[in-house]
């Protein structure tokens, strides 16, 4: 388990990292040929180009992206990656949101993705969420 | 904690949960369990989980954990699974939801729960929706 375990950590890494540079490229190379990923705010996979196009897209609406505090554990055949999600908007304020995905890899690329999350949190500034808790 | 004893351990809980039995739930909960919850953001324990139980049931007839989906680590869990309800009313409604556990000793000592808050009103028949 620990050459699986170091390379499925290192692939989740370079997935993360690889979407906060906003790196289409670097996604790309860990997304296996016909990857899907599922959604639980829409409950429908989507194909792993039109994850890629909707990061691209997703730069005309945010200014930054980090998914912070990641906490990784892997087992055979994937691994769960929890971390809080946030965001900075072109007019400067902030969303946080907790998250976590599961992928699925095969000889080192990622053929799944399900991710879940609170799509309330979306619409949260960061101050007032902090005020409300 | 084996790879087997984890996966048994999951189930245990799930069914435990879906037949109401909180004499299980107790047995498999380590005392200083931790249940962290994605839309509040806060840690609540054992104890706050297990003496509102019944009161979480109110207004439903049935709840089911279905479709699990469930893939083990060194120390824990992870499980994927639709949760489906019947209101007393007959409205049906469903949850995806994702749990990382951690367990020592055959027990739960942590869990973070991650669902999306926008469907409760679907869930609840409140909005019209469900499925």
């Amino acid at each position: 388990m620990g050459k699986v375990d170091t390379e499925h950590r290192a692939l989740c890494h370079a997935l993360f990292d690889a979407i906060e540079r906003e790196d289409l490229e670097g996604m790309a190379r860990c997304y296996a040929p016909g990857m899907t990923l599922w959604f639980n705010v829409t409950g429908q996979e989507v194909s792993g180009d039109d994850t890629i196009a909707a990061q691209a897209a997703g730069r005309e609406m945010q200014r930054r992206r980090t998914y912070d505090d990641r906490i990784v554990n892997t087992f055979d055949e994937g691994f769960i990656v929890q971390y809080t999600l946030n965001i900075v908007l072109h007019d400067g304020s902030r969303r946080s949101l907790w998250a976590c995905t599961v992928a699925e890899v095969h000889d080192g690329l990622i053929v799944k993705l399900s991710e879940y999350l609170d799509s309330a949190r979306f619409g949260i500034p960061k101050r007032a969420r902090a005020a409300a808790s | 904690m084996v790879e087997g004893e984890i996966r048994e351990l999951c189930e245990t809980f799930f069914d435990a949960y879906q037949d109401r039995r909180v004499d299980i739930l107790d047995r498999v909960l380590a005392d200083d369990c931790i249940i962290w919850h994605n839309v509040f953001g806060r840690e609540t324990t054992k104890h706050d989980n297990l003496s509102k139980f019944h009161d979480s049931y109110r207004g439903q007839r049935r709840r089911t954990y279905d479709d699990r989906i469930v893939d083990t680590f060194h120390d824990g869990f992870v499980i994927r699974y639709q949760l489906h309800g019947v209101q007393n009313t007959g409205h049906k409604g469903s949850l995806w939801i994702c749990i990382v556990a951690r367990v020592r000793e055959g027990r739960i000592t942590r869990i973070d729960e991650y669902m999306d808050s926008s469907k409760f009103g679907a869930w609840a028949g409140m909005d019209g929706g469900g499925t």
